[in-house]
């Protein structure tokens, strides 16, 4: 028997990985397209009961276990259904509990451990259905009802979820602790799985449910807000449409000027530096530096640039006046022409009782010498007469100095 | 160094409206009943005090007692609101359509400028209704092209604090607590003028779908 059964769930597997392109495309597109496969494949897969044929004239379908057991696996946010038969479930539960404490009365200990088996299939059963329908609600809510787009879909979906809540929280309530506690009896196995197992499995479920309840609610609420306020968009642009001339009234006139419209200016504009604060010093600086340009004042601008007569008469020549130490030592140069004779810058000075500073007058012998022209320099021979500094060589100090004729 | 109190007192004077997105701290520090009571003293000094909107997470400076030059000042800035309302309410419808999502824009809602503008440009009607939005004088572009109208629109709704840019880098706005104030704004002229203003929405639908 086994055997026959293990072969024959064997082919059952083989052929669903066999035709695993098929059966996807059955379960994304709802139905099989008879005309890309083989009329035997499809004779096989309704055979096995993978696919079925509702009605004569429909397409062939995936059967609904098949779909549940993909829904499961691949988390696929469309599976809606939930299972809230819990009622039913524990009634077998009860009777196959019943089953297994009469073997154990006889002491057919072979047909007693068959049950048991069973029975702690049964209540794994139950707490997986129970925790996938959690499951199921709580990844609706993440997306926020996701797969549909408009807020009334998904107000509905809402609505739906929150029927399902009830329910199941409905079923829940089935549970008799009491009762199965009865069963259970004495017997340490019975009561691991209907007392202790169930039990940590429903207070847990009730506990997620509640929350979930309390967010669907959340939702609801702000899918009728999203609502209200999609209504309020379009009304007021209807309104518009129909009562161009609409105005609201100047509530700012009323005496009571309501809050939403009482809202202050602004009294705050930047504050003005203070140029006397040394602390500042630095950031002006810095500011000040990294200006692009300066806007200057143009204030002042403007009574110039009012149009004006243009004089055209002739421009007075412009005669640059030469400076009296450069016009001295002009003729202390000439002198040295004349005479032919060589002189020292300071003899010159003292004959001509100059009323310069010494040095400055040395200064501008040399600087004098040295502005000539090339051709000039070549007539002259200057000679400066001095010491080196006592302690530092390299300092020459020059006391007087010699121009003469080459 | 300024404190978070002047900080957000600073803020509070300048007219801003002050709210989760746009400036998380002042936010906290004004949910916190205490320390805005703090600032009570230093904002009636200037004849102000704290207001909220939206129940409460929407902050905003108002007068404290109203005389003739607030009178003036707030009659001013009422007819500018009441102005910009039409182009306001156009432009949450058209973001709410183009977004696909049939959500209307809230508070902390991102706004890609990118897919909303390719939505934009793939549906004439939008375009269309682009354009129409961006000549008001509100937003006062005179740009030919989509790319143009889409962009002065936001950087307007951005200077009037109803958007802001987190990130100067990318193009992506959030709706602040000035769009609560919106929508508060509308609820209160639906409720004040008796508009009506869903039922005309609803009545409309209906009949479009009986059509």
């Amino acid at each position: 028997m086994s055997q026959a059964l293990i072969q024959t769930g064997t082919r059952l597997l083989n052929a669903l990985g066999k035709h695993s392109d098929l059966i996807m495309q059955a379960y994304i597109g709802g139905t099989v397209d008879e005309q890309n496969h083989s009329p035997k494949v499809l004779e096989q897969l309704v055979q096995l009961g993978v696919l079925w044929r509702p009605e004569s004239q429909s397409e062939l379908r995936l059967k609904s276990a098949v779909r549940t057991l993909l829904e499961g696996s691949l988390q696929d946010e469309r599976n809606r259904t939930i299972n809230a038969n819990i009622g039913a479930s524990l009634a077998s539960l009860k009777t196959l509990a019943e089953h297994y404490k009469e073997a154990l009365h006889y002491n057919k200990y072979n047909e007693s451990a068959a049950h048991m088996s069973d029975l702690t299939e049964h209540v794994y059963q139950l707490s997986e259905s129970l925790s996938n329908s959690v499951r199921v609600l709580f990844g609706r809510i993440t997306n926020e009802f996701g797969y549909v787009s408009s807020v009334d879909a998904k107000i509905r979906e809402n609505e739906l979820a929150q029927g399902q809540v009830t329910d199941l929280l409905s079923q829940l309530e089935c549970f008799r602790f009491d009762e199965l506690s009865e069963i259970a009896g004495s017997n340490r196995e019975l009561r691991h799985l209907l007392v202790v197992s169930l039990q940590q499995r429903f207070s847990k479920a009730a506990q997620e449910l509640s929350v979930v309840q309390a967010r669907l609610i959340d939702l609801l609420g702000r899918f009728r807000e999203f609502q209200g306020r999609t209504r309020l968009l379009k009304g007021y642009l209807l309104h518009m449409e129909q009562h161009p001339d609409f105005a609201p009234g100047n509530y700012t006139n009323l005496t009571q000027v309501p809050i939403l419209f009482n809202q202050s200016n602004s009294v705050i504009s930047a504050a003005a530096p203070d140029v006397n604060n040394v602390e500042h010093e630095n950031d002006y600086q810095e500011i000040v530096s990294s200006l692009t340009h300066i806007h200057q004042r143009k204030g002042k601008h403007d009574e110039a640039d009012e149009p004006q007569d243009i004089d055209v008469t002739a421009q007075s020549t412009v005669s640059l006046e030469k400076d009296e130490l450069q016009l001295a030592i002009e003729d202390f140069f000439c002198e040295v022409i004349d005479s032919g004779q060589p002189k020292t810058a300071l003899t010159y000075y003292e004959e001509k009782a100059l009323g310069f500073d010494r040095e400055v007058w040395m200064y501008q012998v040399i600087g004098g010498y040295q502005a000539l022209a090339d051709q000039e320099k070549q007539f002259f021979a200057l000679d400066p007469h001095g010491e080196n500094d006592k302690t530092f060589t390299g300092n020459f100090y020059i006391n007087d100095i010699t121009l003469g004729l080459r | 160094m300024m404190t978070e109190q002047g900080r957000v007192l600073s803020a509070l004077l300048q007219g801003t409206f002050i709210c989760q997105v746009t400036d998380e701290e002042a936010w906290r520090f004004l949910k916190n009943r205490e320390k805005a009571q703090q600032l009570e003293p230093h904002l009636a000094m200037l004849n102000r005090t704290l207001s909220s909107t939206a129940e409460g997470d929407v902050f905003f400076a108002s007068y404290l007692t109203i005389g003739e030059a607030e009178r003036k000042m707030l009659t001013q800035q009422f007819q500018d609101t009441a102005s910009n309302l039409v182009p306001l309410v156009e432009w949450l419808l058209l973001v709410q359509q183009a977004n696909e999502s049939d959500m209307p824009v809230t508070m902390g809602n991102a706004i890609r400028l990118n897919e909303l503008q390719t939505t934009i440009e793939d549906t004439p009607a939008y375009a269309e209704q682009l354009e129409k939005i961006s000549r008001y004088r509100m937003f006062g572009s005179t740009s030919v092209n989509l790319d143009g109208q889409l962009k002065q629109v936001f950087k307007r709704l951005t200077e009037m604090g109803y958007l802001t840019k987190p990130n100067p880098e990318k193009q992506i706005y959030l709706a602040t607590g000035k769009v609560e104030h919106l929508y508060e704004m509308l609820r209160f002229i639906d409720e004040t003028e008796a508009l009506s203003l869903s039922e005309q929405a609803d009545a409309a639908i209906t009949q479009c779908s009986l059509l």
